[in-house]
């Protein structure tokens, strides 16, 4: 589906310009992960950001890449509940519609104003992560809104070619998503059972030793040589429950153990974000 | 979405489902076992137009045809790598040194090839559905996916350092969806893949390609083991990789209930999952691009293949969006009206939390994770499901 309604560029594949000043001289290594293993990075959430909407949340993570320079960025809003439009057909629960959109200069690659496919995708993860969370039930005849912007992607924009890792920049977004939808529903106050987060663990292959891969939590793709596998986990703490497991790599089926562990980091990056999120919601109480 | 469609089942009966599939062993509606696929047909080479093609038609009338097309196409010069300019690639001098290297570096000319994702334009179309519906952009995005996981799918379509084959692959559903399309698709997608084939390449080098205008010469973009001998001496990439039978991935359903887990649920039993997981899956008989050699001559010896995990999506199951039951102590037409108005208000609070034997509720919160560990191990597992379909589908006739 074409955006008909805009003059766009032209679709040609060209490559931005890299401009040859003092500091991309040198070909940029990347330094490794300067975080443990078990660290994700430092995050930031609010509640209540858009007076307009009846729920809303900003959540903003820093990027370990280059210090001081923040990376994922993402507003997200919540309209409703509210009642369905007379023509819609009856519905027992309430119906959750997502939409992820990334802003057109998020990513390094200009996105265009329509929802491209991999953004439909995305919303389709958030909306099943988030409706094992809602207690849908209790609005009957209802429809609720949840819209997310991502204003700034998780790329380094340093490097100079596309290291062809917008897929797990995809799965950071979408954890991100996950945690901010869950504080802008509770901002909104529609009713969940748990507070829901997300988080991601991949196995990696580092740089200077090839004898390994390990396994670390919240990773950043160009932190590291190859990404082999990762899994994106929206998890429920208090239940103990997964409500979405998004998993993508390349294991051997023999290694069960592998799979086990990276799906229990997962989880524990989701907790890390749980407790911001918790923090988060706790002190808009206060 | 195409798998939260509305299922026209009452509460009760719902329950009944439930309840039957929750027994041990489980009683499906259709008198499967738990690990029994829907009867198939299947063939390949129906579309003479393209590369390659597949139907498969399962006997609940839901049927699919892929076809593959493939373009060459010049791929994108990025500064700052290996850059390819023409008078480098053409002039005799430089010329006969790419030729040096070839012939020195046969061995890695696996490390040479490289590919991007973009190569590979996947599009599903699904009868009922807008063609930028969610559910199918979750679809075709599910299947590509697998396809693209492990990278070493776009290898195959790599020609020289300066073209590539791009590859069109179009998923029709041409009867409506009765039941979610995902593993119906991917079998066919399978099928089609395996029996693509490229034109063979005449030229050397980064020239521009040329290939052979005799179609019977044209190798299988999936080599296999057992092809016959012709077919072999002029597979080009089968030469120089003799060891690799890697099939395309294949995208199976699971879902589990209680503790019971059920491969290719039909509409009705996806209308009752507590969980449903799409696990792709492939396997390669080749020692080269997997890390445990010692694991492989173990599964070659079991006379087994050795599978690999590529994808785990989880599916929103449709039994979130089912209506829930009234039970008797809630129903006014069972005397519930009687009681005193928030005496009835406190008998439905409870009865929204408690859950009352046979009286459905759509399920609520998301899977424990030993759920989820055992959905995966299950499908694993060796001689399992995913053995027993890649058995089946090799005794498809490929033309």
């Amino acid at each position: 589906m074409t955006d008909r309604r805009r003059i766009n560029g032209p679709a040609g594949a060209t490559i931005p310009p890299i401009f040859d000043d003092q500091e991309s001289q040198e070909p940029k290594y990347s330094k490794g992960r300067s975080r443990a293993p078990n660290a994700s990075r430092k995050m930031y959430l609010k509640t209540g950001v858009t007076p307009s909407a009846s729920g809303s949340a900003y959540l903003e993570i820093e990027t370990s890449a280059t210090p001081d320079v923040s990376g994922l960025k993402l507003s997200c809003s919540v309209h409703g509940p509210r009642s369905l439009p007379r023509s819609a057909p009856f519905s027992p629960h309430i119906v959750l519609s997502t939409h992820v959109k990334y802003a057109p200069f998020a990513t390094k690659q200009r996105r265009g104003y329509l929802r491209d496919p991999s953004e439909r995708d995305l919303s389709i993860h958030l909306e099943t992560a988030l409706r094992g969370a809602i207690i849908a039930d209790r609005w009957p005849k209802s429809g609720v809104d949840i819209i997310i912007s991502i204003i700034e992607g998780d790329q380094d924009r340093e490097a100079s070619k596309l290291q062809g890792d917008e897929v797990w920049d995809m799965m950071n977004a979408l954890s991100g998503c996950i945690t901010v939808a869950a504080a802008a529903l509770a901002d909104a106050g529609i009713d969940c059972v748990d507070t829901i987060a997300g988080g991601v663990a991949a196995l990696v292959q580092d740089a200077g030793d090839d004898s390994t891969p390990s396994i670390v939590i919240d990773p950043l793709p160009s932190d590291h040589e190859k990404v082999l596998a990762a899994c994106c986990i929206a998890y429920m703490p208090t239940r103990d429950e997964v409500t979405n497991l998004w998993f993508r790599g390349d294991l051997p089926a023999s290694d069960m153990d592998l799979y086990t562990t990276l799906v229990e980091k997962g989880i524990q990056a989701s907790k890390n974000a749980n407790r911001v999120l918790v923090n988060c919601l706790s002190e808009t109480l206060e | 979405m195409a798998s939260s469609q509305h299922v026209l089942l009452s509460p009760a009966e719902l329950a009944y489902l439930h309840a039957s599939l929750s027994l041990t062993p489980p009683i499906r509606p259709d008198g499967r076992s738990p690990t029994q696929f829907r009867p198939l047909v299947a063939e390949t080479g129906i579309l003479p137009g393209t590369n390659g093609s597949a139907r498969i038609c399962f006997a609940d009338g839901t049927e699919a045809i892929v076809g593959v097309k493939a373009e060459v196409e010049r791929t994108a010069q990025r500064p700052g790598e290996e850059t390819v300019f023409l008078e480098e690639g053409g002039g005799g001098d430089g010329d006969g040194d790419d030729d040096d290297d070839e012939e020195g570096e046969t061995g890695a000319q696996g490390d040479r090839r490289k590919g991007e994702a973009s190569w590979v334009e996947m599009t599903v179309e699904i009868p009922g559905l807008r063609d930028d519906d969610s559910g199918t952009a979750f679809l075709s995005a599910m299947l590509s996916e697998a396809l693209l996981a492990d990278g070493e799918f776009v290898k195959r379509l790599w020609i020289n350092r300066r073209f590539h084959w791009k590859l069109y692959l179009d998923i029709i559903l041409i009867s409506p969806p009765l039941s979610y399309p995902l593993p119906l698709l991917s079998l066919t997608t399978h099928l089609a893949l395996l029996s693509t084939r490229l034109p063979r390449l005449k030229s050397e080098g980064d020239e521009d390609p040329f290939f052979d205008d005799d179609w019977a010469a044209a190798p299988y973009l999936f080599p296999r083991s057992s092809s016959s001998s012709a077919t072999a001496a002029t597979n080009t990439t089968a030469t120089k990789q003799p060891a690799t039978a890697t099939r395309p991935p294949i995208t199976l359903l699971v879902m589990a209930f209680g503790n019971n887990i059920i491969f290719d649920p039909s509409k009705e039993e996806l209308a009752v999952a507590d969980v449903a997981l799409a696990v792709s899956v492939t396997s390669s008989n080749s020692s080269s691009n997997s890390s445990g050699d010692g694991e492989n001559d173990e599964a070659a010896s079991a006379g087994g293949r050795s599978l690999r995990l590529l994808s785990i999506r989880t599916i929103d199951p449709p039994s979130r969006l089912t209506p829930p039951g009234v039970p008797n102590a809630a129903n006014a037409a069972y005397g519930a009206a009687a009681a005193l108005g928030t005496q009835k208000m406190l008998e439905a609070r409870t009865a929204e939390t408690e859950a009352v034997e046979g009286v459905w509720r759509a399920p609520r919160g998301g899977a424990k994770r030993m759920v989820l560990g055992a959905l995966v191990q299950k499908t694993l597992e060796r001689g399992g499901v995913v053995d027993e379909v890649l058995d089946a589908l090799e005794g498809v006739d490929l033309g």
